[in-house]
């Protein structure tokens, strides 16, 4: 399928080639080189030369560097595409993403390429720890733990240094005993079966989950504060230190799942914990009350999705280390983090722009943002802002053509406001300020334990032969921003 | 030595020297060293130094007996493998030391031995590629991942020599009819089996029975999310139902994987979902409610997958005369960060999204987009309103011209090309509701530079003389620069000339009319204007005799140079058979550029829908139910729950519906402050210092 891969530096030097194909020359290298990198106005991730085509990628990580496929038939964009998004995070994981170190081990990723594309350049094995199960080169350690989200485990690598900002609901011990039981009765994985992404005897000093609820938030607000869109893109990503063949169960309070009769039954048992239950009221307004209505769901190849269609408990055998378990998308009941109200107006005189713009946090009060990036477009003329904020730091900048506001911190049900007025060039004109396309502000952020959708795993449980102590569980929620965009 | 870089030019005689020096085995630290020589090698192989690295291989060639790193291995290899392309000769030498990695009990090592085999373009080692895969096949046990390599190299040998491989196929059919082998060794067999079938224009589509089919599709669970997308692939179109019941199970059975996570097998498993409701009695609504939101959770991911699934919603928005798919047009609304072909593709979707109902959002957006920086973008937006005016009927074209003319009003020059272009597509669908705007239009005319733009400003200053009084004045904007004009804009000035003449033959118009036409047969070059002058001229000429000899009546003068226009239509609609072809490779290359594949890659095999009694003869015919039957009783009530929710929570959703009461209220302190740095600090700090100054004054 695939015919070869090239890797370049983001400045366009050919740093790897490797060809599954002999009828494939060096020199098809120049060809992309001056199609594609060179070429400033590029309209599309794939080029079809006669019968040849090229898929790209730019690695958003380390220098930035072009992964590009080869092919030479109507081959899958799918399958392409994801590979090379794989290759880029093992390459990751070895912290091959730099330039300079690509440069001198680039036979690692020979090694990669040879274990992940099967013969005829087919990809057969992409999973990171199988791969990296399979090299005779291993990463550094701590690589591994964090293969392909630095943000997720920067502040959490071990949990003792985080503790006041991990979450431990208190009722995940306490039901855990009860499913214990009836899990065994019909488990999918019995030991007998051979399980392709996780080897068996695998030991660890100490049994340790980590479960990261992420969240992305997607709003579309119009001139007139209708909401255009707006939606949810979630991810459940897991880490997990097990010893032996575990497997883990946990639910969710998706609207599905909470009408099944077994769940049913669950919440009656669960009315007794209620009072020390939902300690977590406060981060969960809607969701804590109700149910959430998931759009979709995606999961790893590990999760048994028949036993999801059918009772909605999420099962599985981890790898061991970290992956993305499965991802979900919520159109429905979501809980707005901020809203912006922006009035923007043309003064008549001096040709200048009128900001006053309330910022306000719709999360509990306990609860704190941080990095609260608010980007505001000024006209392409403006020379300069005066500025006045109630909170925060805002500065124009004049290479984006607009200002930008920052909050370090940003607490919970706090209104904050800007009023600003821009400076124009001298040979600004009236008409030119209203042909002005007025491009949306976009909101960045970051809320820790607070969840846009309302989802909330219920319960989650560990059962294993081989675990002598009880694991360590551990919860955090995550809330970002997708693309955040108020027009104006 | 060993610090200098590694990914640098060498001469061939730098490396030697490296070699010998750290040749001796005694030092250990001399073993990573004499690697660092031998990557160089690599390193400048990528450089395309091939010239000066070919005179290394009798260096290699002594290193390849007494190492057994791996790595040094992998270097031998892969150097084989690219000189071997630029010397054969010199790479036979090799042979026996590829055989001997080969025979080594290594199973990474055989894989490598096997891939350089078949790489090498020499008879002699094709020849031992067979004799190793057919050893290996027929060899009790072999590590699953060596008979996979084997299986897979197949492919490769087939380009060389397609007889052996047939001879070899039975071996395939035998690992696949039985399934006695690892799951992995099997899935490589039937796609071996199956890309041969499809890479030889000779043979038939590889078929495979509904027992076989079956028993693959219980095998999914155990694999892989690439060999799950790999089988999946296959059996669209090589297993056909024979009944609708075979196909309604087969669908039960691969519906689960839709929700996985690799874009590969979701497309994939949509496609043989797609390619199996041909063969089924009617449609289940929830099928259809599944099948719409796996896609839109795809829109999550990298741009460059969300793009193509993009690319695959507008095909199969195309195929059918009401989409199976149910999709929220908020999906479509385009990012401010949106990469520019994302962008793009959004509003293809969206057009072909916009109905009656719709209409009032999407135009919304459309303006918002018809401003944007991009220009590209700006143009295309407009040009999607302009058609969706002529695509939809005549309640929405009013809506689409009011916005048009509120974009006129935004005066970029760009944008009032555009929206002369589209609006002269909808002067001729609709002819007479707009007339009242034709004035509003033609103010703009020194504006239009582009010869599209300036066709249709021709035009409508051509089709509405009746009603601009100045036209005449207009239109010499265009006629005194003609010869100028490219071709396109020429014909037009002349046809136009021509009309006005003939509509009201005043001394003023013939002047014009006889200026242009002896101007392009006098001095015109191109022939095709030249010709189309002087048949102007004829066609005249023999009506002015008049009398009673005349050739040719006024009014067929007129119905020839001012006749009816035929009516114009939207066809976005493309033929059925390539649809049905396009479906077919829903997620390849082609479903990008929405072209058949024998447009783009002529060596590839058409692929078609297999006969079958059961087989749809017309999909548009065939029913979407709201089924009673469903996997998830569950389901349903979340359908209503949520259409419900949709068409009311949606539309009305406003910021304010989510609005509390701040507990903290910062009120703004102060007033306004420059934020550029640099002038205000600077020009403070004279100021405070005369201050400073002044106050000490009193004292010295």
């Amino acid at each position: 399928m695939i015919s070869g891969v090239l890797v370049y530096s983001s400045r366009g030097e050919l740093i790897l080639n490797k060809f599954f194909k002999n009828s494939l020359k060096r020199s098809i290298s120049d060809i992309f080189r001056v199609q594609v990198i060179n070429n400033l106005d590029v309209r599309s991730p794939v080029l079809t030369l006669g019968s040849t085509t090229f898929h790209h990628i730019r690695s958003r990580r380390g220098d930035n560097m072009w992964l590009v496929t080869i092919t030479r038939s109507n081959a899958n964009s799918a399958a392409i595409w994801e590979f090379l998004y794989k290759l880029d995070s093992v390459m990751n994981a070895y912290r091959l993403d730099r330039e300079e170190a690509l440069k001198e081990e680039f036979m690692i990723v020979h090694e990669m390429l040879d274990i992940m594309l099967g013969g005829n350049g087919i990809p057969i094995d992409t999973e990171l720890n199988s791969v990296i199960a399979q090299m005779s080169v291993k990463p550094v350690r701590n690589v591994l733990e964090s293969p392909d989200s630095i943000d997720m485990l920067s502040s959490t690598s071990s949990p003792s240094s985080v503790g006041g900002e991990l979450h431990f609901p208190k009722f995940l011990k306490k039901r855990s005993s009860s499913f214990l039981g009836q899990g065994d009765s019909h488990s999918d994985f019995s030991d007998g079966n051979k399980i392709s992404w996780r080897p068996k005897g695998i030991i660890h000093k100490k049994d340790e989950v980590f479960l990261y609820v992420n969240e992305r938030m997607n709003i579309l607000v119009s001139r007139d504060g209708s909401i255009l869109k707006s939606y949810v893109d979630g991810t459940i990503d897991i880490t997990t230190h097990l010893n032996g063949t575990p497997v883990c169960r946990f639910g969710l309070n998706d609207s599905l799942g909470m009408q099944s009769e077994d769940q049913k039954n669950w919440l009656s048992q669960q009315d007794e914990h209620s009072h020390n239950d939902f300690e977590n009221k406060n981060c969960f307004p809607k969701a804590a009350a109700g149910s959430v209505l998931l759009e979709d769901c995606k999961f790893h190849e590990c999760v048994s999705i028949e036993k999801f269609n059918k009772n909605h408990i999420i099962e599985f055998v981890p790898p061991d280390g970290s992956m993305e378990l499965m991802k979900y998308h919520v159109r429905d009941n979501i809980n707005l983090p901020f809203k912006i109200t922006p009035i923007v107006a043309h003064s008549t005189r001096d040709n200048e722009v009128d900001y006053r713009i309330t910022l306000k946090s719709l999360f509990p009060g306990k609860l704190c943002a941080k990095d609260v990036i608010l980007h505001i477009p000024v006209p392409p003329s403006t020379v300069d802002c005066k500025i006045s904020v109630s909170n925060g730091n805002c500065k124009f900048v004049p290479e984006e053509n607009a200002m930008i506001w920052r909050f370090n911190k940003f607490n919970g049900l706090t209104e904050n406001t800007l009023s600003a007025v821009t400076v124009s060039t001298s040979d600004t004109t009236q008409l030119s300020l209203q042909q002005w396309t007025r491009p949306p502000m976009s909101l960045d952020f970051e809320v820790m334990m607070f969840s846009n959708s309302g989802l909330v795993v219920r319960y989650f449980t560990i059962s294993s032969r081989d675990s002598k102590h009880r694991a360590v569980k551990w919860i955090k929620y995550i809330s970002k921003s997708g693309s955040y965009e108020v027009r104006y | 030595m060993s610090d200098q870089r590694v990914f640098a030019r060498y001469k061939a005689n730098e490396i030697v020297t490296d070699l010998q020096n750290f040749g001796v085995k005694k030092f250990k630290s001399n073993t990573t060293r004499r690697k660092n020589a031998l990557r160089k090698i690599i390193a400048n192989l990528t450089l395309g130094n091939y010239g000066e690295m070919s005179l290394l291989f009798p260096e290699l060639l002594k290193f390849w007996q007494i190492e057994d790193d791996l790595e040094v291995k992998r270097i031998c290899h892969e150097y084989i493998r690219v000189m071997g392309v630029l010397k054969p000769q010199q790479a036979k030498e090799a042979l026996p030391f590829i055989m001997d990695d080969f025979k080594s009990r290594d199973g990474k090592l055989q894989m490598l031995a096997l891939r350089t085999l078949v790489l090498v373009p020499l008879r002699e080692f094709s020849d031992q590629a067979f004799d190793c895969i057919i050893s290996l096949v027929n060899h009790k046990a072999p590590p699953e991942d060596v008979t996979r390599m084997a299986i897979y190299a197949l492919l490769d040998l087939d380009e060389i020599d397609h007889e052996r491989v047939l001879g070899l196929s039975s071996i395939l059919h035998e690992i696949v009819r039985l399934q006695s082998s690892p799951p992995e060794v099997v899935v490589a067999a039937l796609h071996t089996l199956y890309s041969v079938h499809e890479k030889n224009a000779n043979m038939e589509p590889f078929e495979l029975s509904l027992d076989l089919a079956f028993n693959m599709l219980e095998l999914l669970p155990e694999l892989n999310e690439w060999n799950k997308a790999t089988v999946l692939e296959i059996l669209t179109t090589s297993v056909v139902p024979q009944h609708y019941l075979d196909a309604n199970e087969m669908i039960e059975l691969t519906l689960p994987y839709l929700q996985q996570v690799n874009t590969y097998v979701v497309l994939n498993t949509f496609k043989f979902i797609m390619y199996l409701l041909n063969y089924v009695d009617v449609i289940k609504e929830s099928l259809a409610e599944k099948l719409s939101n796996s896609v839109i959770a795809l829109l999550d991911k990298p741009p460059e997958l969300q793009f193509l699934v993009l690319r695959n919603v507008i095909l199969l928005l195309l195929s059918r005369e009401s989409s199976l798919l149910r999709l929220d047009i908020s999906y479509f609304f385009i990012e401010y960060n949106d990469p520019i072909y994302i962008k793009d593709t959004k509003l293809e979707c969206l057009y072909l999204l916009a109905d009656k109902e719709t209409l009032p959002r999407i135009l919304e957006e459309l303006e918002q987009y018809a401003t944007d920086i991009d220009i590209q973008m700006s143009r295309k937006s407009v040009r999607a309103i302009g058609n969706l005016a002529v695509k939809l009927d005549e309640d929405s074209v009013h809506d689409c011209v009011a916005v048009l003319l509120d974009l006129l009003e935004f005066g970029v020059d760009y944008v009032v090309q555009e929206i002369m272009s589209v609006f002269r597509n909808i002067l001729r669908k609709y002819p007479n509701n707009f007339k009242k705007n034709v004035k509003e239009l033609v103010k703009h005319t020194e504006v239009v530079q582009e010869p599209e733009s300036k066709n249709a400003m021709i035009w409508i200053i051509t089709q509405y003389s009746d009603i601009i009084p100045n036209y005449l004045d207009l239109f010499k904007v265009f006629s005194s620069n003609m010869f100028n004009e490219t071709l396109e804009v020429q014909f037009s000035i002349l046809n136009s000339a021509t009309k006005f003449f003939i509509r009201c033959p005043t001394k003023e118009t013939e002047e014009l009319c006889m200026d242009l036409l002896k101007g392009c047969t006098d001095q015109e070059n191109n022939p095709d204007l030249r010709d189309k002058a002087f048949m102007y001229w004829r066609l005249l000429s023999l009506t002015k005799m008049s009398g009673t000899s005349s050739a040719l009546t006024f009014e067929a003068l007129k119905s020839v140079v001012d006749g009816e226009l035929p009516l114009i239509e939207m066809n976005t609609k493309l033929d059925p058979t390539v649809l049905e072809e396009l479906e077919l490779n829903i997620g390849t290359i082609v479903s990008i550029y929405l072209k058949p594949v024998s447009h783009i890659f002529r060596l590839n095999k058409t692929k078609l829908l297999p006969p079958s009694p059961v087989l749809n003869s017309n999909k548009d015919l065939l029913p979407v139910v709201d089924n009673s039957f469903s996997p998830t009783g569950a389901n349903r009530n979340r359908q209503n729950s949520e259409s419900q929710s949709s068409t009311k929570s949606r539309r009305t959703a406003m910021m304010d519906d989510y609005d509390k009461p701040a507990e903290k209220i910062n009120q703004l302190k102060g007033k306004r402050k420059s934020s550029s740095n640099n002038p205000s600090k600077l020009s403070r700090k004279p100021s405070t210092l005369l201050r400073k100054l002044s106050m000490k004054r009193p004292f010295s």
